[in-house]
């Protein structure tokens, strides 16, 4: 059976996804996110509230998210913050 | 000899260096640490910053201490910062084994790191190891408390160690420091029983000394880029 997935690694695994795609519909992220519907709206929710993805609308009232310059720094940082917290056991 | 001689004769002045350098270093691992926290909201990295920040103001309380000793300020001063060293030093350790810990026990995502039911538990434990020590006059559930909570803190990080990746090297440096903590407290507690040894004291410190540069490095070599 597969490892589940750590909470750190989910928040990457999205901020990755979006940052493939720059922009990408909630639809997109949510089949690539590997998440229950409910788990996706409470992390989205948490990356939007944290600023590390944000919310476009378009015209056509179509909602699309995009990496924020926070985002692409957790992303930067995430070898780091993985490294730290395996180094101590965390 | 000689030098274990010369360093007894100027302690007090020696402990305020010392007090203020293992404060240095708290602070560097907390400035480092809260950085990696505001990034992740990892746990685990919160308690492991709380446990540094409150080590940092114990060992500052320490050098106030030395000082107070030094230039002999009245009784009043010693008693409320070795209330306060106390109580740091002992939220310090429940800190840092809940930081290994908190998985296990998890209450779910807290507002405060230092208000939620699981740290008002610390809390009541350290203040009622520091009334007992300080109505008794003695340091007995200081020590019991430290020495139990290294022992945990060294079979866990021991399990890390065995169980985790073998590319993560910090896991068998924080296993040494965890071993050399219980030392300390054992070595500490032997101390006091032997009237403040001076001898076993200075090594006491000098393995605190050794304990916190092993965290710093750790944590520096860690988080650089």
């Amino acid at each position: 059976m597969a490892k589940k997935r750590e909470r750190l690694e989910v928040i990457r695994d999205i901020l990755e996804a979006v940052k493939n795609t720059r922009k990408i519909k909630p639809t997109r992220l949510l089949y690539s996110s590997n998440l229950s519907p409910q788990m996706f709206k409470d992390y989205i929710n948490e990356l939007v509230k944290k600023d590390f993805i944000k919310i476009e609308i378009d015209k056509k009232d179509k909602k699309t998210f995009s990496l924020t310059k926070k985002g692409f720094d957790f992303l930067q940082e995430y070898k780091i913050i993985e490294n730290f917290v395996e180094n101590f056991g965390l | 000899m000689e030098i274990y001689n010369l360093i007894i004769e100027n302690k007090d002045l020696l402990k305020i260096f010392y007090g203020i350098l293992i404060t240095l270093i708290c602070m560097i691992i907390v400035i480092k640490t809260n950085k990696l926290f505001k990034l992740s909201s990892h746990q685990g990295i919160r308690y492991f910053r709380n446990a540094f920040l409150f080590y940092g103001l114990a060992f500052l309380m320490r050098a106030f201490i030395a000082a107070v000793y030094l230039y002999k300020f009245g009784k009043f001063y010693f008693l409320t910062l070795n209330i306060l060293f106390e109580f740091f030093l002992v939220m310090a350790g429940f800190f840092l084994l809940y930081s290994l810990l908190w998985k296990k026990l998890d209450l779910g995502p807290q507002k405060s790191s230092l208000a939620n039911p699981s740290v008002f538990i610390f809390y009541i434990m350290t203040f009622v190891i520091i009334l007992i020590d300080q109505l008794w006059q003695v340091y007995y559930l200081l020590f019991a408390s430290q020495i139990f909570i290294f022992l945990c803190a060294s079979i866990i990080s021991f399990s890390n160690f065995v169980t985790g990746d073998s590319r993560r090297r910090f896991l068998k440096f924080y296993f040494i420091a965890m071993i050399l903590s219980l030392t300390a407290w054992i070595l500490n507690a032997l101390a006091a029983l032997s009237l403040w040894n001076q001898q076993l004291m200075l090594d006491v410190h000098l393995i605190n000394l050794v304990i916190f540069f092993l965290f710093l490095i750790g944590v520096v070599k860690i988080t650089q880029r």
